[in-house]
């Protein structure tokens, strides 16, 4: 249903991606905020986009997302160049910035008639996707409340409910729940799952590993402005890290020659040290020959990965 | 909307993204209109009052056969349609620039950063007209406008407010900090208004004074509307009809100007 209403064309599969980057770059003054990222997006698919504090996952979507001029690289949005082309890109995209950008001076429905008007429909038409998406949004009684005296949650919830209001093919969301209660976390996710569902193409940037693992067909994890891995969510635990991880604090590393592992396989992240290894009975048998303090055995996660690749834990 | 084989929507063409802006800005305004109109009529009245009733009853001297009042009532027009522009197009751009993400917003729809500067230029502009229009009504019903003439006021609203707007947003757009604009207002503004002929014609003043204030647009704006007011006759100057054209040419060569430094501000910092 949600499909019918947002995006009746793109259940279709086409052969194009929806992006194209190959080798973008981005730098302010001598500093190089995107270094060289070469990126697909297929149609219908949900990236998302991870990354530590100052990674460049802002940096990038803007550029894709036809906002902000790149210095190096080829970027094609739908088969375009988003930035010499940002109008026609533009008009079939829709955004949540990082800081919402609602407009302050208008209300939340002023808000969704002005993106309409900017996006040229008519004023039926305006009024009648308004509906759908203050529905689609549980944004009901709301209309009349300028953003500020709305709550993080209602908010973002206007942000996302503008983003939808032309049918975009493509959705944007730049670190969508940043900053939300868990229970707004969680009801955000429905609805970025029933949109990608819908057949939507999806580029979200997070810090919740939970965030990527749940929604995302594809996560693509960046590093001082370097791609450092991609890959669906399990796919990247696999390649990258052995299956489980026994987690000590750090003074109790233990020897790796003594549980019969590469010492490659202990790593230390500040107070803790992580120790990987296939067989989940090897690191059960060093808890119970050990006296650690506090020993944990789990599976590894994505959030280690990311830990691993870019030595930094995520901020969420 | 999409159909079957993947073709969209075609994008809004230029002038609807414009007139989008527009109506964005329009709604904001007008939904404190009283508000903001009160001192709009009310200003110009106390002006009015004070210089053109209270001092102007001290001066024995006419103006090319006007009293004191009649000869600065018109200059209200050049002012009040010129502050109104200087105002948007410096702290109502650099709040919507800087302050609130006005911009960010529109810009992530498929309007440009040019969309948006067109828009600032014909918003100050329109607002230009209508208070070039309101002041119009207020003299004309206190006797100071006496020709037909005073139909083309709005017209030369627009212009004037466009020619401000222009070196408004090339104000804005070499701005660092909002404090500086106290400084654009008391050294550039402020002077263009005590030079432009509204209080007392420039010729008095001395040496190389009188020709630098008639190249400023202000002193244009002042002359049109003196002519528009109460006509040919009453305007000193019988090349009166350069004041609209050099007007005008200063409109457009302002807004270009200062529209290009602004959208290139702005880019710069996408
Ligand atoms: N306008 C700018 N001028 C100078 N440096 C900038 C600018 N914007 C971003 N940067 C720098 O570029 C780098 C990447 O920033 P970016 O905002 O893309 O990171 P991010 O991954 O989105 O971070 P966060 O998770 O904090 O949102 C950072 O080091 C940042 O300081
Ligand atoms: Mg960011």
């Amino acid at each position: 249903m949600i499909a019918d209403t947002l995006n009746p064309s793109l259940s279709r599969a086409a052969p194009d991606p929806v992006v194209d980057a190959d080798n973008v770059v981005r730098r302010y003054g001598a500093f190089t905020a995107v270094d060289g990222v070469t990126l697909r997006v297929e149609r219908g698919e949900c990236v998302a986009l991870l990354g530590p504090n100052g990674a460049g996952k802002t940096t990038l979507s803007r550029m894709i997302g036809a906002v902000a001029p790149r210095d190096g690289g080829g970027l094609r949005v739908f088969g375009l160049d988003p930035w010499a082309d940002q109008t026609r890109v533009k008009s079939r995209i829709g955004w949540v910035m990082q800081q919402d950008a609602l407009d302050e001076d208008l209300d939340a429905a002023e808000n969704l008639l002005v993106w309409a008007d900017l996006h040229g429909l008519t004023v039926e038409r305006a009024r009648a996707r308004s509906a759908e998406v203050v529905k689609l949004l549980g944004l009901d009684g709301r209309e009349g409340s300028r953003p500020a005296a709305l709550s993080g949650g209602y908010r973002r919830r206007l942000a996302i409910a503008r983003a939808l209001l032309a049918e975009p093919e493509f959705l944007i969301l730049d670190e969508p729940t940043t900053g939300l209660d868990s229970q707004v976390r969680h009801a955000l996710w429905d609805v970025l799952r029933r949109l990608r569902d819908g057949g939507l193409t999806i580029l979200v940037t997070t810090h919740y590993m939970e965030e990527a693992a749940r929604i995302a067909d594809r996560v693509v994890i960046l590093h001082q402005g370097k791609l450092v891995a991609e890959g669906a969510p399990g796919e990247l635990v696999r390649r990258h890290l052995r299956r489980y991880v026994l987690e000590v604090r750090a003074d109790e590393a233990p020897d790796p020659a003594r549980i019969g592992c590469p010492a490659s396989d202990v790593r230390r992240h500040g107070d803790r040290a992580l120790v990987f290894h296939d067989d989940e009975s090897v690191l059960r048998a060093a808890v119970s020959q050990c006296a650690f303090g506090t020993a944990i055995v789990r599976p590894s996660s994505l959030e280690d990965v990311f830990l691993d690749l870019t030595g930094s834990s995520l901020g969420g | 909307m999409g159909d079957a084989f993947g073709a969209v929507r075609e994008p809004p063409s230029a002038s609807r993204r414009v007139a989008a802006i527009w109506r964005r800005h329009a709604k904001v305004y007008g939904r404190s209109f009283w508000t903001n109109a009160t001192p709009a009529v009310l200003e110009p009245l106390f002006m009015l009052a004070s210089v053109g009733i209270g001092v102007g009853a001290h001066v024995a001297q006419t103006f090319n056969g006007l009293s004191y009042a009649a000869f600065m009532a018109p200059g209200i027009l050049a002012t009040a349609s010129m502050f109104t522009a200087a105002f948007e197009a410096t702290y109502g751009t650099y709040f919507r620039m800087k302050y609130q993400s006005t911009y960010e917003g529109i810009l992530a729809s498929p309007a440009t950063v040019r969309d948006v500067v067109i828009a600032e230029l014909l918003w100050c502009a329109s607002k230009g007209v209508l208070y070039a229009t309101i002041v119009g009504i207020v003299l004309a019903l206190m006797g100071y406008v006496t020709t037909p003439w005073a139909l083309l006021i709005p017209v030369f609203g627009f212009f004037n407010a466009l020619a401000t707007a222009g070196l408004g947003l090339l104000m804005t757009s070499r701005l660092k900090n909002i404090d500086s604009l106290q400084v654009f207002f008391t050294l550039v503004v402020n002077p263009m208004v005590l030079l432009s002929g509204f209080l007392f014609p420039v010729a008095q003043l001395p040496g190389p004074v009188p020709a630098f204030a008639m190249s400023l647009p202000m002193f244009h704006a002042v002359e049109t509307f003196r002519l528009l007011s109460v006509g040919p006759d009453h305007v000193s100057e019988t090349w009166f009809w350069a004041c609209p054209v050099a007007l005008v040419a200063w409109a457009f060569v302002l807004a270009f100007v200062g529209g290009r430094a602004f959208e290139r501000r702005v880019l710069s910092e996408r």
